[in-house]
């Protein structure tokens, strides 16, 4: 999964307009927030570490340099962030395959995610 | 609420869809919420020197992608441990 990617929608089956309407609303709205959550954290994310690594000590105005270090960081971090989503689901395939563990629940209880419940 | 949002007017067809959207939302969100906490462990371990490029030079992506199994190899150390522990 990218970082920016959604989840497909539910496939439009039978049922009124009315009804396929309701689904539609309530999928965008979902996917609207869950979007909205993620970007919060990774900006979070980004602001903190950045803002440690390229201005260590702030002065009165942002210098030139700064400003530079901060795009490059930006840049980095997504790039980490890609090839952590990449290596974490490949990962996660081969537990869930080879020894049959859920490690994605497991793993919430170390980084405070969600708890695993089914709907 | 939105009146569009009334979900009482759903089949039960509509509503098994939606639950199961739901179910994948979620488990889509809990796997980036784990990301976002490994890639902020894992930035704090691989990048240690003065940024000049946007990119991930060849040690820095490997550290990521080593850093991102020994996380989950502690994790499920942890919590195999803890279970031995809870037995006791």
């Amino acid at each position: 999964m990218g970082l920016f990617g959604s989840s497909s929608s539910p496939a439009a089956t039978s049922g009124s307009g009315e009804q396929q309407e309701i689904k539609t609303a309530i999928v965008k709205q979902l996917q609207a927030e869950a979007a909205m959550a993620n970007a919060r954290q990774l900006i979070g994310k980004v602001n903190e570490h950045c803002f440690d690594h390229c201005v260590p000590s702030p002065g009165s105005t942002m210098t030139p340099g700064e400003s530079t270090c901060l795009s490059q960081c930006m840049e980095k971090y997504i790039s980490l962030w890609n090839v952590a989503s990449k290596a974490y689901l490949a990962r996660a395939a081969s537990e869930k395959k080879t020894n049959g563990l859920d490690t994605i629940a497991m793993n919430s209880l170390a980084t405070g995610g969600p708890p695993q419940t089914s709907l | 609420m939105d009146q569009t949002l009334d979900i009482s007017k759903l089949s039960d067809a509509d509503k098994k869809e939606l639950s199961q959207f739901l179910q994948n939302e979620s488990q889509k969100s809990a796997i980036q919420q784990n990301v976002h906490h490994i890639a902020d462990t894992c930035w704090k371990k691989c990048i240690t020197s003065r940024i000049s490029s946007g990119r991930l030079d060849k040690n820095e992506e490997a550290c990521a992608s080593n850093c991102v199994d020994r996380w989950m190899d502690t994790n499920l150390a942890v919590l195999k441990h803890l279970e031995t522990l809870q037995r006791q």
